[in-house]
């Protein structure tokens, strides 16, 4: 049983940091709660769905198609919708949920609601570690999410883009007076957050079944890993998907599966509690200590 | 412009003259039988169960009145059915959100009856006094509870209008029973892990099973609930596998629950999967999950959905089914709801032509004295009106197991008596 919470509670923890890792690199940079994410998630699932199904595209196709697409997507809710609120916190979470929730209904409203809704595995199979059957599909979770990590540290600390994300992280006005574009890199960071919902969404989906519901425990997890971790820490996403996922994973063994999600729930009360910035947070640390 | 504008005017005249002639002596379906009986269908739409009752319930309703209508007396008078989705399949859908939608159909159409009604137990139960209130006679062809028929015997006055013609828990528990009984002779097994969804009637179906796995010296390894909407089983399906089960019960109706076998296919859990798992039922199960279906023993609640030859009703039923609904609607019935909601037309129609008035209590008396022959075998109410299922449909309606064989195929293996062949381990076991 160790073995299995080992492995398992492993697998748990890099699904729970694929799915906030976006949601926090929004949040870092631009300072927007993107509450559409959950909505994004889900939209990718159905986009790749369709673009295996209708439009008969390769999986090896349809997977950069729709991270693009959802990509432009999140600029796009930059330009249109979150540039005329930006720096109004209420307004731009007001804007943001209502956007995802519309997203959400609309696939409830046009029947996206049965089971046939699946994304196939990458490669079908299992391989025993340490004694314990692990599927391939969950294997390739763990690879694209070291990937992603390696990916983003590579990209913000070794490209012009990445050093503007940085910037406009650490200090707006001064990032301004340097001459990086504000707009501009908040768009990109809506963006950058979008197309890894969608690699979330493509990696973990062919677990289960695209549903509605989906979208709220999506957005209702990265808000959860984000609170204890730290909104706007990616270390502090990638701890705190450890706690919680190794936290799920021993609840669901040793009580049973359907206090999993209290985990989440009372991590956040606990958190805000104790330390409101998070684990690795910034944002309040100055009023916490005072 | 002054000729222009009165040939206008002449025109529109004869439009409206056209028009109301049109309606006073036209083809409407009402116009020669009077005003139409009402039927009001309050359920989970989106659900394959709702979905799929809901045609059935159309198609019954064309049918009927293709012969003429409901005779009452002796005027005939045509059917007419209104839906309303109360959402109440989807996880955090309020019990008052599902109620506020039946109460507003009901205010709205006023309906003289309600057939197919709540999908969840849950809303089934809160449902009770708003039908006992509006005094509405009612044929529930989902929900499964047994605590209905329970308040039902109880307070006989207040929710006599109550009835159920679809499989309850107490019947499932029967059947799988049954089932574990024959693998227990045929493969020696007797070790078992129970995965259920949290819901009324999967609690009680899982209570049931566990007192007869305990009184016939079963193991049971385990037993989880998931919450509506959950979608990763890996959790259970590692003790399942650590623990050594032979035989897995899942019993679910949320759409999700069918990842369940595709998990277990991929983590290759070496346990025979028996139980039910609604998105595994319908024909075009074989082709979402990839073939991974292969070799499960699933149950159809009522026979409808998968024709059985010893029942001629309902292989005329899944044939017009496809002719009105086309044959993907077919390949995709759900193994719970569409017969019993077909049926449910048919019971309420012939209650009320026997009643001969549209008195709820006069069809209440009608339909306690029920006994026909429709898609899910015979049909006779007991005295805690729940449709009796048994083994024979000469006697009673009829559920059964069916194991999948092949994209095409799936094979009822239980009861014996209506069995077309016979359980086999899959390959994975062999």
């Amino acid at each position: 049983m160790i073995s299995s919470i080992l492995v398992y509670g492993l697998v748990n923890s890099v699904i729970l940091a694929l799915i906030a890792i976006g949601f926090s690199l929004t949040f870092g940079i631009s300072g927007v709660a993107n509450f559409a994410y959950g909505a994004l998630y889900l939209l990718s699932g159905y986009l790749t769905w369709m673009l295996l199904k209708y439009a008969g595209l390769p999986l090896a196709l349809a997977v950069p198609t729709t991270i693009a697409i959802v990509g432009l997507l999140g600029f796009l809710i930059y330009w249109i919708i979150l540039l005329r609120v930006r720096g109004i916190v209420l307004s731009e979470v007001i804007a943001t949920f209502a956007l995802g929730v519309g997203m959400l209904e609309f696939f409830r409203w046009k029947g996206f609601v049965t089971y046939e809704f699946t994304l196939p595995y990458f490669k079908k199979g299992m391989m025993l570690i340490a004694g314990v059957p692990v599927d391939y599909q969950r294997l390739f979770i763990i690879g694209i999410g070291l990937a992603l990590v390696l990916f983003l540290y590579f990209f913000t600390h070794h490209t012009r883009i990445g050093w503007s994300f940085r910037g406009i992280a650490q200090n707006e006005r001064t990032a301004i007076s340097l001459g990086i574009e504000s707009d501009w890199t908040a768009a990109l960071s809506l963006a950058f957050g979008s197309a890894m919902a969608a690699v979330a969404a493509i990696s973990i989906l062919p677990l289960g079944i695209i549903s509605i519901n989906m979208g709220y425990d999506v957005l209702l997890i990265a808000v959860a890993v984000g609170i204890v971790g730290g909104l706007e820490s990616v270390p502090g996403i990638l701890v705190a998907s450890l706690i919680l996922g190794y936290a799920q994973i021993i609840t669901s063994m040793y009580l049973s599966a359907e206090w999993m999600m209290v985990v989440y729930l009372a991590a956040i009360v606990l958190v805000l509690a104790i330390k409101p910035s998070g684990l690795f947070g910034k944002f309040k640390e100055l009023e916490e200590r005072v | 412009m002054g000729t222009t504008g009165t040939k206008k005017s002449l025109w529109g005249r004869v439009f409206l003259f056209s028009l109301s002639l049109a309606l006073l002596f036209g083809g409407s379906v009402y116009a020669a039988g009077g005003s139409p009986i009402v039927f009001g269908v309050p359920t989970a739409l989106g659900s394959i169960e709702g979905r799929d009752g809901w045609m059935a319930i159309q198609m019954a309703v064309e049918e009927i009145n293709a012969k003429g209508g409901v005779l009452i007396g002796k005027e005939r008078r045509p059917l007419k059915a209104y839906s309303i989705d109360t959402r109440e399949h989807e996880p955090g859908i309020p019990v008052h959100d599902a109620l506020t939608a039946v109460e507003k159909l009901v205010l709205e159409k006023k309906p003289h009856a309600i057939v197919l009604g709540a999908f969840r137990s849950e809303i089934l139960m809160a449902s009770m006094d708003l039908i006992s209130k509006y005094r509405l006679p009612y044929i529930c062809s989902i929900a499964m509870t047994p605590a209905y028929q329970k308040k039902i015997v109880q307070q006989y006055d207040k929710y006599k209008y109550c009835f159920r013609n679809c499989l309850n828990a107490i019947y499932l528990v029967k059947y799988l029973q049954g089932v574990m009984g024959f693998l227990n002779e045929q493969f020696g097994f007797n070790k078992t892990y129970l995965i259920v969804q949290d819901t009324l009637w999967a609690r009680a179906t899982a209570g049931g099973l566990e007192k007869w796995y305990e009184a016939n010296n079963w193991e049971i390894a385990g037993l989880d609930a998931y919450p509506l909407g959950a979608s990763d089983f890996s959790a259970s399906l590692i003790k399942v596998r650590a623990k050594k089960a032979q035989v897995m019960v899942p019993i679910f109706d949320m759409p999700q629950s069918g990842i369940l076998l595709k998990q277990a296919r991929a983590m290759k859990i070496p346990a025979l999967l028996c139980g039910f798992i609604s998105p595994v039922a319908p024909g075009d199960a074989w082709e979402v999950f990839e073939g991974e279906v292969e070799g499960m023993v699933n149950f159809l609640f009522e026979i409808g959905p998968i024709p059985v030859k010893a029942v001629p009703q309902s292989v005329a039923f899944n044939k017009n089914f496809g002719k009105r609904w086309g044959e993907k609607a077919r390949l995709q019935l759900s193994g719970h709801g569409p017969g019993p909601s077909y049926d449910a037309v048919y019971i309420m129609a012939d209650a009320i032509t026997r009643a001969g008035s549209l008195d709820p209590d006069a069809i209440v008396s009608a339909l306690e004295k029920t006994d026909m022959k429709g898609v899910v075998g015979r049909i006779r109410f007991a005295k805690d009106h729940q449709v009796v299922y048994g083994f024979d449909p000469k006697e009673a309606a009829l559920g059964i197991a069916f194991q999948w064989r092949r994209a095409d195929l799936r094979v009822p293996v239980f009861p014996e008596m209506v069995a077309e062949g016979k359980m086999q381990l899959p390959p994975y076991m062999k």
